[in-house]
């Protein structure tokens, strides 16, 4: 199965035993986060919320590309690639009507 | 050794003294965190409540304040309750059964020394919640007592909302603010929108509780059945935090000018004490010799077990002040850090 590389945020570190990367199993990208769960809870709590969701500001890309971006968390991933945990930069206020 | 726990908005400050005068700055704890609660339990492991805008909310466990490990059943609302854990704002670890009192409003216990914590779900569904409205710190559980004669009742404050008690060890609970001014009307439930900010108990009597109420000072000796104001010579009734001297019973409280202001009355940090259970307050040492505008939140009054009494105070302008001698004369500590959030100091640790 291949194996993934996770580089989590310097703020994540202890959580992780005191390293900033780990590793996790999976033939897709939901199946790595599942691994990830299963083997890092004390990490997987900060990721993800009560709902089992994506906490809001939490960011995270696969290799160069936002999970945003791909169509689901069914996407393949293969041996080697990595998956970056960032915190997103956001603020601003929702416009209230608009523009004029 | 005596240490002093700071919790701030960018983390946790601790700070150790032989003496209670002189004090030397340990490593910081949880740098980028918020730190919001600490205590230690009865076993003497210690507890924090830290928590991120971005990455949650956890419980973590120290032997001896440096460090931490984060434990893995930490406070969670059930998936389906529709609730979110944002703060962890007190634990209370007066007995074995430990609770820990969070945003967003609810009640957590514990009994295997915080390895794992299990909603109460007869306070955070409780018949009134759909009343509960947040105030301005948000809609958060933060105030706990409990009789360590009767380790079965359990008092728990949250602000905008009121007092609740329990008497069967958190499994029922019913709102305790009659004779406090209320803040926020409701029809349905006009027994809930009193916002508490902090409770004090006696340590001999359980039923005589002192609270520190948006709307004043209060006093109860009924368990919480009956309030009545208690603020004879504040200068505000407002404030947050109170504390109370465990071997004089001296209430410490922090007034603040109203609601609309929120600082020091006279521009300057002043402690407020009562030597006779409330019944009159009067200041107590001066603070510093400048001008002070902070705030002291309500988890940032706290007191030792000494005699006399040390007392300390934390600002929302990051300033700790100190007084090793039951509030006559106070000294600052030489640090200024970021917003303070909760104090605890720790004798033995």
């Amino acid at each position: 199965m291949p194996e993934i590389s996770v580089k989590l945020p310097s703020l994540l570190a202890q959580a992780a035993g005191g390293t900033r990367r780990i590793s996790v199993t999976g033939n897709t990208l939901r199946e790595a986060l599942d691994d990830l769960k299963r083997r890092y809870p004390t990490v997987a709590i900060h990721l993800f919320d009560e709902t089992g969701e994506f906490r809001r500001h939490v960011l995270c890309f696969l290799n160069d590309t936002s999970f945003r971006g791909l169509d689901s968390l069914d996407h393949p991933v293969a041996d080697g690639d990595t998956i970056f945990v960032l915190q997103a930069v956001s603020g601003g206020r929702q416009q209230a009507g608009p523009p004029t | 050794m005596y240490k002093l726990v700071v919790g701030t908005v960018k983390g946790g400050f601790v700070f150790s003294s032989e003496d209670r005068r002189t004090w030397r700055a340990e490593p910081q704890i949880f740098r980028g965190w918020k730190l919001t609660a600490v205590a230690r339990s009865r076993s003497g492991r210690f507890l924090a409540g830290v928590s991120s805008q971005v990455y949650g909310t956890t419980v973590q466990v120290s032997d001896d304040l440096a460090d931490w490990r984060q434990i893995e059943a930490g406070p969670a609302f059930d998936t389906d309750s529709g609730l979110k854990l944002e703060q962890i704002w007190r634990f209370n670890t007066a007995t074995d059964v430990m609770y820990a009192a969070v945003a967003e409003a609810g009640l957590f216990k514990s009994d295997d020394d915080g390895d794992s914590w299990h909603p109460l779900d007869g306070l955070n569904q409780h018949p009134t919640r759909n009343s509960w409205v947040p105030g301005a710190g948000g809609l958060c559980a933060h105030a706990l007592l409990v009789d360590a004669r009767d380790p079965d009742r359990v008092w728990c404050g949250i602000s905008a909302v009121g007092v609740f008690r329990s008497d069967d060890g958190g499994q029922t609970w019913t709102p305790k603010n009659a004779g406090v001014t209320k803040t926020v009307a409701d029809l349905e439930h006009p027994d809930v929108g009193f916002c508490v900010h902090a409770l004090a108990a006696d340590p001999d009597d359980a039923n005589k509780i002192y609270r520190q109420d948006h709307m004043g000072m209060y006093r109860s000796t009924d368990g919480g059945d009956s309030w009545e104001n208690a603020e004879n010579g504040l200068p505000s009734g407002f404030g947050f935090p109170i504390a109370i001297d465990l071997k004089t019973r001296t209430l410490f409280a922090f007034p603040q000018e109203s609601s609309e202001y929120r600082m020091p009355p006279d521009g300057c940090f002043q402690v407020y004490r009562s030597r006779n259970r409330g019944d009159s307050w009067e200041q107590s040492g001066a603070g510093g010799d400048g001008a002070s505008f902070a705030g002291v939140l309500r988890g940032s009054l706290v007191v030792d077990s000494e005699d006399p009494c040390g007392v300390y105070a934390g600002t929302t302008s990051g300033t700790v002040h100190i007084s090793a001698d039951g509030g006559d004369s106070w000294h600052e500590l030489r640090a200024t850090l970021p917003r303070i959030l909760c104090v605890e100091i720790f004798s033995n640790a």
